[in-house]
């Protein structure tokens, strides 16, 4: 009969400990944040409770709407040059040929070197004095080639940064997602006479409407997070061309000691990623429903 | 024959852009910082691993690395221990009130919530618990985050190792936990790789929470050490990508080897 008690707690007993965790460590200090976001604090010490003051002069700080602007942009780019590239990809492999399984390999590397890499990597690259575009712009008879000190130059070497790191990732998930569509369509659409083109715009697309708007959902959340790329290679500049909301969040929290400020400037940015993530399921049921 | 010449092509053009900045950084890191700046070609004309001999007379740069090992696998281990239980009891039990619905429910909702936004309170938690700059501070952090995410995984894979093999070894007078440790835990085997696998090349990379929780050779991570070296050396190119190459090699090979599960741990989610 003991063993019978067991097995009615059983369940519980291993639900707990995971539950427990995320409770410590996850729900108290998002709890704990949105406490302090409530706060003004000097010198890392609470000197007074402002309620959603801090909310609110988020809106009239020329830094934040700067860096809202400049990771909206940023997210918006980079997210869909790695779509429509790792779509073209996944479609030029969608059929079995000698190499591909070399560039499954190969393209493995840029996603799971450490981030922190891949941004010294860019740095060497974009390096005026040293960089591979000065050497192969000295090697064509050029000059030396100014990246990171020119903001807009800075700024598209950030999205080159990403697309470069995170289009392996969607082709993998895009080319999963073409290898799983069922193959009758297609044959009938071409006993039909369809062109390939026809057949891409009216089974393929709609088809692989739900795996590419995860795969955007996924690309676009973790995107508006970027930190340790922009960290490395830019540290936000020049000027605050490349300031991320979490860079400028960083700086606020860490540099300034703004804590309560920088709290809230976090909560507003995650509310913004869940919105985000909220719209974009939606989106993706509607789809699948029809 | 035309196609195919055409498929060779596009081929190529995929492999130099992804393949360029790799040899980028291999090809300065063999090269001395005089010929870096002053020579200035696409290749080292005098080979040297001056660099590489350089940075490991740094002793901190092996401290670095021992702390992203102990943190990754003792939080991920812990990690998969109590994810693994929490999916199985979630993927088979029906609990009353749809506890089981609630609890998988609440792990995605958290799943959800973007680390950034957590960063300032957890710094202010370690700094209260006196866990900063240390290996527990960090391997509590990365656990809880590898905790949501293991349970997302082995739930799934449980879900399609059919029940009736449970049943039957309780049928035979195993306990129900038995049953799981005994017949099913083995057989989602693959499953509990893959999420073991992808959950370890996420933690040794992680870099924000690294920054803001350490701060002497004592705890910091490669990643972070790798970007406190770098901010010192500012234009010291050699150095910097001989850092460069020793701080991702370890993941790089690692990944390598277990590809295949990879690719599964990747793509699973959107592809389901």
């Amino acid at each position: 009969m003991q063993g019978a008690g067991l097995d009615l707690a059983l369940p519980y007993l291993m639900l707990a400990p995971a539950l427990l965790v995320v409770f410590a460590v996850l729900v108290y200090p998002l709890w704990e944040g949105l406490k302090a976001s409530t706060k003004l604090y000097r010198y890392g010490r609470v000197i007074a409770d402002v309620g959603f003051d801090n909310y609110v002069r988020l809106w009239s700080d020329p830094q934040f709407l700067n860096a809202l602007s400049v990771t909206a942009t940023f997210v918006t780019l980079a997210v869909a040059l790695e779509t429509v590239l790792g779509f073209a990809l996944a479609l030029f492999c969608a059929r079995e040929f000698a190499g591909i399984r070399l560039l499954r390999t190969i393209l493995i590397i840029p996603m799971v070197i450490t981030p922190v890499v891949v941004a010294i990597l860019f740095r060497l690259i974009y390096a005026s004095d040293a960089g591979m575009f000065t050497a192969i712009s000295l090697a064509l008879g050029g000059g030396e080639v100014q990246i990171l000190g020119d903001p807009v130059k800075a700024f598209i070497g950030l999205v080159a940064l990403d697309v470069w790191e995170w289009t392996p990732l969607m082709f993998l998930i895009i080319l999963a997602g073409l290898q799983s569509l069922p193959q009758e369509p297609f044959e009938a659409a071409r006993v039909d006479g369809a062109d390939a083109w026809r057949s891409f715009v009216d089974l393929t697309l709609p088809m692989m409407r739900p795996v590419l708007s995860i795969a955007v959902v996924l690309r676009t959340i973790d995107a508006f997070g970027t930190f340790d790329q922009v960290f490395v290679l830019t540290r936000g500049g020049p000027g605050e061309s490349t300031k991320l909301l979490s860079i400028y969040g960083y700086d606020t929290a860490f540099k300034f000691q703004m804590t309560g400020y920088a709290a809230a400037l976090f909560v507003t940015l995650g509310l913004i990623m869940l919105a985000l993530a909220l719209l974009a399921i939606r989106f993706i049921q509607k789809g699948t429903e029809e | 024959m035309n196609t195919r010449a055409a498929r060779a092509g596009i081929l190529a053009v995929i492999l130099t852009l992804v393949l360029a900045p790799l040899y980028w950084l291999v090809s300065t890191s063999l090269k001395s910082n005089q010929e870096i700046t002053q020579a200035r070609t696409l290749y080292p004309n005098a080979p040297t691993l001056d660099n590489y001999i350089r940075l490991f007379h740094e002793k901190e740069f092996a401290a670095y690395l021992s702390n992203s090992l102990v943190v990754t696998i003792a939080s991920v281990s812990i990690a998969l221990v109590l994810g693994t239980l929490g999916a199985y009891a979630i993927a088979r039990f029906r609990l009353p009130f749809m506890l089981e619905r609630k609890a998988v429910l609440f792990l995605l909702t958290m799943r959800i919530v973007p680390p950034v936004v957590i960063l300032i309170p957890v710094f202010l938690l370690m700094l209260k618990l006196n866990l900063l700059d240390s290996w527990w501070g960090l391997i509590i952090t990365y656990t809880a985050f590898n905790v949501t995410f293991c349970v997302w995984m082995m739930e799934s894979f449980f879900r399609e190792v059919p029940v009736d093999l449970e049943e039957a070894a309780m049928v035979d007078g195993n306990s129900r936990f038995a049953a799981f440790y005994r017949i099913t835990l083995p057989l989602v085997a693959p499953g509990l790789a893959a999420t073991a696998i992808f959950a370890v090349i996420v933690t040794i990379n992680e870099f924000m929470f690294s920054l803001v929780l350490t701060a002497t050779p004592a705890a910091m991570t490669m990643p972070r050490g790798t970007a406190t070296l770098i901010g010192r050396i500012d234009t010291d190119w050699a150095s910097m990508a001989a850092a460069g190459i020793v701080g991702a090699l370890p993941v790089v090979i690692f990944s390598l080897l277990v590809q295949r599960h990879l690719v599964r741990g990747l793509t699973m989610g959107a592809v389901k």
